[in-house]
């Protein structure tokens, strides 16, 4: 194989999953129980015999830095390529945050050429799929390809959220779209997955940067090369998602708890690595019960838990019941606390008897009326839930809430409602 | 002060039965997903000590890949960390035989010990389960100047037979150390923990001591005399699990409400090298209380007072109840398992009944060892569909299904192949 370098896009925001990427960027928002959402790009790298792997960071960067730290879980703490996080950096006459994807990856186009890549395969840290990048690599080298776009279909109502293409019977890409308002243009979506010839890719970065602040690929480096050079779709088929949504961060994660989940967590021919925390096994109480979830290591039920996912280091009192939700690392549940359909960030405590996701009501959250609004109440971190009170649906409540924060509410936080102050 | 830890590993075990026929005793998985060195080794780290050797003699390759460069422990060191330390072929003259006993392996690697310029040796068990803060046995050991300092707790007077009895003055040094013996007014054990200064154990194990092989059965017997030799009272948790019974035992003791082995103190991890799996799964007719679930592991059926390892499987309508089943156990549909440790990769047939009957005959090849009607399967033993297997049974590792009578195995059997 090629000399190739894989980049991984993380430094996006995702402001749609409200609370749950204040702290910390999209990539490591803790998902299916033991995992970060960047594990599974990580993972596909190092099962693919990529070792040489660059992380740009840009919003909070903290937890994701923590999470990689030299690389270990993935075997990529290595002499030579292993794992790079690059940080934004001021330069000489350069003082501003990187604009788009393609500018990020202009920025550090040193660390390119310092890798002397032949190939640089750019990866999104966003996305839960598993994926073989070697047959894609084979693919661009047979094609003569100077670029290769990862394709696959999407709904037709999906199609404004993606960049489509139309391409010929070779699988060239004759036309690209940037999440395009019309849905006439076809279904073939890019997944955000490119690989470029490194020269060709710095030559095109150098060039259309000086057109474009905000560089992005989808916007401007792709269609720019359609006409002039040699563009092509690999088409991957298989599982492949964007928990971009409350809502689809809840079903996504949900959906490992079918009989057939969405992806085989437990392949020994495709591990999916994480940052693992060293934890005693789960301990079920004789009163514990469980059905139809997942519970890492470390979690202790002593109450009942249903169709739930949860983090390790979890302990539901006695009495308590938990339904329908996701519950992250060390999140502690009081005796009698009832939570239905709630999504709790880590290390959140939840008072004794109190109720989340209460009553009928299923009012949008005011402050977030698009993004929470199919009745999932979220928790931010570290949030300290008063006993014995009553929380609707669709609620926020921010990180490190306080009972104080609660003060206002008196016994009940109704539907829609946000404790706290959100930033 | 440098201390050097020694963790005797080379141990076969022969009272884990088939458990311990192709591994350590160090090695045995506890507790779902530790082994038992782990409990040693963590307890090193967590006092501070990262200068460890392991000494390995009976079949180590087990232990070798459990700890290999000792990542887990935050043991792959540049200076210090862990060595395994194999039996090697000495130089002509020298003699060429195995090691005959903990003294005389230590004496095996007098030159690692040496190398490490430790002042003292801290000379450990691979096969206890304890926490302990070792530095507290060093405190006492430096400010009395002792030459060897005993770790040693209180045990009931009906266990002195199988330990090291110790008699202590008031000021803590020790005036007596009988071996195992039949008879004996202490009540105080050895823990076979013993802090030695580095230049007394190797002039004396070199010296006076030569012919002295064993540390419990005739060095600190004959040190009491002519040595400053002092005890270290423990107080905590300890469990030598060196019989199926207390192996059992031990590892159902985690399952009560407050154990008296806290697992869960985040000041004290034990550190082991985990599976990468994903977490548990427990399927919506499954009923799992009363239970230690490992990561990996997927319940669909029931499964009650157990030490479930990671990647356990059990079948819609199974049973599983006060058993242990190491890694990777698939028990199929409608089996029932009653008091049975099941190695790893055992493959408990559908419909296969174990411990189903009263009958509790000992086991007739080892009546001493396995009489309270616990069954022991081999690693990777596959048992057949619908048997009926009784207790106190003995199964031999690796046997495929169609080994076994058609009528079953019945209770104090032992099926070799």
């Amino acid at each position: 194989m090629s000399n190739v370098l894989a980049i991984i896009m993380a430094g996006g925001a995702g402001t749609r999953l409200s609370v749950l990427s204040e702290e910390r960027s999209k990539p490591a928002v803790p998902f299916a129980a033991r995992y970060r959402i960047i594990d599974f790009t990580l993972s596909n790298c190092v099962n693919s015999d990529i070792y040489n792997i660059a992380v740009l960071t840009q919003y909070r960067p903290r937890s994701l830095n923590d999470h990689i730290g030299v690389g270990k879980p993935w075997d990529l703490d290595r002499a030579r390529g292993g794992i790079r996080l690059l940080q934004p950096y001021q330069a000489r006459g350069r003082e501003q945050w990187y604009g788009g994807t393609a500018d990020a990856v202009y920025q550090n186009v040193d660390d390119m050429r310092e890798q002397r890549a032949d190939h640089v395969l750019i990866l999104s840290g966003d996305h839960i799929y598993k994926m073989d990048y070697r047959p894609m690599l084979k693919f661009h080298q047979e094609k003569n390809a100077d670029l290769t776009v990862g394709v696959m279909n999407v709904p037709l109502a999906e199609t404004d959220r993606f960049g489509i293409m139309s391409v010929n019977e070779d699988m060239r890409i004759r036309a690209f779209f940037e999440k395009p308002k019309k849905r006439d243009k076809g279904t073939l979506a890019s997944m955000g997955i490119y690989i470029f010839d490194a020269h060709t890719l710095a030559e095109q970065l150098e060039a259309e940067s000086k057109n474009h602040a905000d560089l992005d690929f989808g916007k401007h480096v792709i269609p720019g090369m359609i006409e002039t050079m040699r563009v092509y779709a690999y088409p991957f088929e298989g599982y492949w998602v964007d928990v971009g949504t409350i809502q689809s961060y809840w079903e996504t994660n949900l959906a490992f708890l079918e009989p057939t989940p969405p992806l085989n967590l437990d392949d020994p021919s495709w591990v999916i690595h994480t940052k693992s925390s060293e934890r005693p096994p789960v301990k079920v109480g004789l009163q514990g019960q469980l059905h139809r979830s997942m519970v890492a290591n470390g979690s202790n039920i002593r109450g009942r838990v249903e169709h739930s996912m949860l983090s390790p280091g979890v302990y539901v009192s006695e009495g308590a019941v938990v339904r329908d939700s996701i519950l992250m690392n060390d999140v502690w549940v009081g005796p009698g606390a009832v939570l239905d359909k709630v999504i709790v960030d880590k290390g959140a405590v939840i008072g004794a008897g109190t109720q989340l996701g209460f009553g009928k009501d299923n009012k949008a959250n005011e402050l977030e009326p698009d993004k929470i609004n199919t009745g999932i109440t979220v928790i931010g971190k570290g949030a300290h839930i008063p006993a014995n009170i009553s929380i609707g649906r669709n609620v926020v409540i921010v990180p490190r809430a306080d009972e104080e924060a609660f003060k206002p509410f008196g016994d009940i936080v109704p539907s829609g409602a946000t404790v706290g102050v959100r930033k | 002060m440098n201390i050097l830890a020694m963790i005797l590993a080379g141990g076969e075990g022969r009272g884990l039965g088939v458990l311990t026929s192709h591994r350590a005793e160090a090695a045995v998985p506890f507790g779902g997903k530790y082994r038992l060195i782990d409990f040693t080794l963590s307890n090193c780290v967590n006092s501070g000590i990262y200068n460890v050797g392991v000494l390995t003699q009976y079949q180590p390759r087990s232990l070798n890949d459990h700890i290999a460069i000792g990542k887990p422990w935050d043991l792959d060191r540049a200076r210090g960390g862990v060595r395994l330390l194999q039996p090697f072929q000495r130089a002509r003259g020298q003699g060429g035989t195995w090691q005959e006993g903990t003294a005389d392996a230590v004496r095996f690697n007098f030159d690692f010990i040496a190398e490490n310029n430790a002042d003292h040796v801290l000379i450990l068990a691979g096969d206890h389960i304890y926490k302990m803060d070792y530095n507290a046995l060093l405190r006492v050991h430096t400010e009395t100047d002792a030459d060897v300092t005993i770790g040693v707790r209180s045990v009931s007077p009906f266990d002195t037979h199988r330990f090291g009895m110790v008699t202590l003055d008031s000021d803590g040094s020790v005036t007596q150390f009988e071996e195992k013996p039949k008879r004996t007014r202490s009540t105080t054990a050895s823990m076979g923990i013993y802090a030695f200064k580095r230049s007394f154990l190797q002039q004396w194990l070199s010296g006076e001591g030569l012919t002295h092989h064993d540390f419990g059965r005739d060095v600190l017997p004959a040190l009491i005399k002519n040595a400053r030799v002092f005890g270290f009272n423990y107080q905590g948790y300890w469990a030598d699990v060196g019989t199926i019974q207390a192996y059992f035992e031990a590892n159902m003791a985690l399952l009560g409400e407050t154990p008296a082995l806290d697992l869960y103190d985040p000041d004290w991890v034990i550190h082991t090298r985990s599976e990468e799996r994903p977490a548990v799964y427990v399927g919506a007719n499954a009923r799992v209380d009363g239970n230690l679930l490992c990561d990996g592991c997927r319940i669909d059926g029931t499964v009650t007072r157990s030490v479930i390892g990671p990647g356990v499987y059990i079948a819609p309508g199974a049973v599983v109840r006060d058993s242990i089943l190491m890694k990777d156990t698939y028990v199929g549909a409608g089996a029932l398992v009653d008091r049975v440790i099941t190695d790893k990769r055992v493959v408990i047939g559908a419909g296969a009944q174990s411990g189903v009957d009263g009958d509790n005959t000992p086991n007739q090849l080892s009546p001493t060892r396995l009489n309270t009607g616990i069954t022991v399967i081999g690693k990777r033993t596959q048992i057949p569909e619908k048997i009926t297997l009784g207790r106190n049974v003995e199964i031999f590792p690796n046997l495929p299904a169609s080994v076994f009578p058609k009528e079953g195995v019945k209770s104090g059997e032992t099926v070799t192949g």
